[in-house]
C-alpha cells in the first residue's frame, strides 16, 4: 500500500470520528506546504472548536482531567483540556508526517537493555501499552527486532490502527489479532508468544474484557486483565512501553518497566492477576504524574 | 507404565480442578453436569481468563499443550466438559 493511501485511510477513520474530511485535507495540505509548524498552527484552532463545541470529547477529557487535578476548579479542568487536545492533536499531526514520510523523528529509547535481553530471548514477550502519548510512532522503535509484534485489539479498530501505522501486509513487522474473547484466540496468543514472537496489548481499558479494580490516580478504576493471564500461561514477561512527546519532533521511549507474571500456590490467581495490574496501574499514574498532557484515554475508567 | 485414566475419572479430575483452579463459587464439582456448557451463559459462564486456566490445568494435569492446536479444533474442544473430557482421553501424556 502506498503512503497516500495508508493517509487517507487514516484520516477517513479518525474523520468518522471528529471532524470531517475537508478538514483534514486541509491539515494535509499545511503539513505539505508548511511543514510541521504550519500544521501545528492549524491545530491551536482546531482544538479550539472541539473544546467549545464537542461537549462529548470535553466530559471524556475530564474524567482524566479531575483526577489528575483534584485540587482544579472546574474551569481551570475545563481550561486544561485545551490543552490536553492540543498535546493530543500534535501527536496525530506527527504521526500523520512520520507514517506519511513528510518529517523524521528522533527517539531516546530508554531501557534499551530491557529490550536487547527480550528480543534475544527466545521466547517472546507481552508488550503492554496505554492510550498515553504515541504509542504508534513507539513501535517503529521495534521494528529493528526480528520479532513480529501482534497488536491484540477489535476488528473495528483494525483498519484504523493499520493505516495510523503503516501496516499493508505480509512483510509488515506489525499484524493485527482479535481479543481473547474466544478460546482460540487464547491459544494463539500464547502460540505466537512461544514462538518468539511480541504480543500487544493496550492495558489500561477493558472494552468488554475480564477487567479487575485497581488503584488509579487516587480511585479505584477498571483495568483489564487479559494481558497478565496469557504472559502468566506463556511464561513470558510484560514489557511496560510508554512513548511520550518531549520536544520538536522528539520522543522518549520507556520500556524501563518489566513485569514477570508467575503464580504463586495459594493465592487466588485473579487476585494475582490484579496485584500485577496494580503494579501496571502505578507506572502508568506515575507517568502521567509527570506528564499530565499525554493521557489520551477519553474515557472514564472509574465509572463502575 | 501409568495406567491410563477412564473417561469417567478424567471428568471428577477435570471438574475439580476447574471449581479449585478457577475459583468457581456457588458450585461443587458434584453438581458440574457431565454436558456442562463451559463458556457463555447458558452454562458455567466461563470468560477469556479462565480459558487461559484451562490450558494450564490441561498442561499440569496430563501434558497437552494445546497451543500447538489450530484455533478452530481450540474452540470446539472447549464447546462442552464431555468433549473436553474426550480430548483429554485421547490426547493424555504419561507424566
Amino acid at each position: 500500500m502506498k503512503d497516500v493511501e495508508i493517509g487517507t485511510i487514516f484520516l477517513e477513520q479518525i474523520s468518522k470520528k471528529r471532524g470531517n474530511a475537508l478538514g483534514f485535507w486541509f491539515f494535509r495540505l499545511f503539513l505539505r506546504m508548511g511543514g510541521l509548524f504550519a500544521a501545528y498552527t492549524l491545530l491551536y484552532g482546531v482544538a479550539l472548536h472541539y473544546w467549545l463545541f464537542d461537549g462529548k470529547a470535553v466530559k471524556a477529557a475530564s474524567a482524566y482531567l479531575r483526577r489528575r487535578f483534584p485540587e482544579s476548579s472546574p474551569l481551570m479542568i475545563r481550561l486544561k483540556c485545551y490543552r490536553l487536545f492540543v498535546s493530543q492533536g500534535k501527536q496525530l499531526v506527527d504521526r500523520m508526517a512520520a507514517f506519511s514520510g513528510g518529517a523524521d523523528f528522533n527517539f531516546r529509547l530508554l531501557g534499551q537493555d530491557n529490550l536487547e535481553k527480550l528480543a534475544n530471548q527466545q521466547k517472546g514477550f507481552v508488550l503492554l501499552t496505554a492510550h498515553a502519548g504515541n504509542w504508534q510512532i513507539a513501535m517503529t522503535t521495534l521494528a529493528g527486532f526480528k520479532k513480529k509484534v501482534y497488536l491484540v485489539m477489535l476488528p473495528e479498530h483494525n483498519a484504523a490502527v493499520k493505516a495510523s501505522l503503516g501496516i499493508s501486509g505480509e512483510g509488515d513487522f506489525i499484524d493485527t489479532i482479535p481479543p481473547g474473547g474466544a478460546p482460540g484466540d487464547i491459544l494463539r496468543m500464547i502460540k505466537l508468544l512461544k514462538e518468539g514472537h511480541i504480543v500487544s496489548f493496550m492495558g489500561d481499558r477493558a472494552y468488554g474484557a475480564v477487567s479487575g479494580s485497581v488503584d488509579f490516580l487516587g480511585e479505584k478504576a477498571q483495568f483489564p486483565l487479559g494481558a497478565f493471564a496469557v504472559a502468566a500461561a506463556a511464561k513470558v514477561p510484560v514489557a511496560v512501553l510508554l512513548a511520550s512527546r518531549v520536544g520538536y519532533k522528539l520522543y522518549d521511549v520507556d520500556l524501563t518497566n518489566i513485569i514477570t507474571p508467575v503464580y504463586e500456590k495459594g493465592e487466588n490467581k485473579k487476585s494475582q492477576l490484579i496485584r500485577w495490574s496494580q503494579m501496571y496501574a502505578d507506572i502508568l499514574s506515575a507517568f502521567f504524574q509527570q506528564k499530565p498532557y499525554q493521557c489520551f484515554l477519553f474515557y472514564d475508567v472509574w465509572k463502575q | 507404565m501409568a495406567v491410563k485414566q477412564s473417561l469417567e475419572e478424567i471428568s471428577v479430575q477435570l471438574k475439580k480442578s476447574l471449581v479449585e483452579e478457577l475459583s468457581l463459587e456457588d458450585i461443587t464439582p458434584e453438581e458440574i453436569k457431565d454436558d456442562e456448557i463451559l463458556f457463555g451463559e447458558d452454562g458455567l459462564g466461563l470468560d477469556s481468563l479462565d480459558a487461559v486456566e484451562i490450558v494450564l490445568i490441561l498442561q499440569q494435569n496430563w501434558g497437552i499443550d494445546l497451543t500447538d492446536m489450530d484455533m478452530e479444533k481450540g474452540r470446539e474442544i472447549f464447546a462442552s466438559l464431555d468433549v473436553l473430557v474426550q480430548y483429554i482421553y485421547d490426547h493424555a501424556q504419561d507424566l
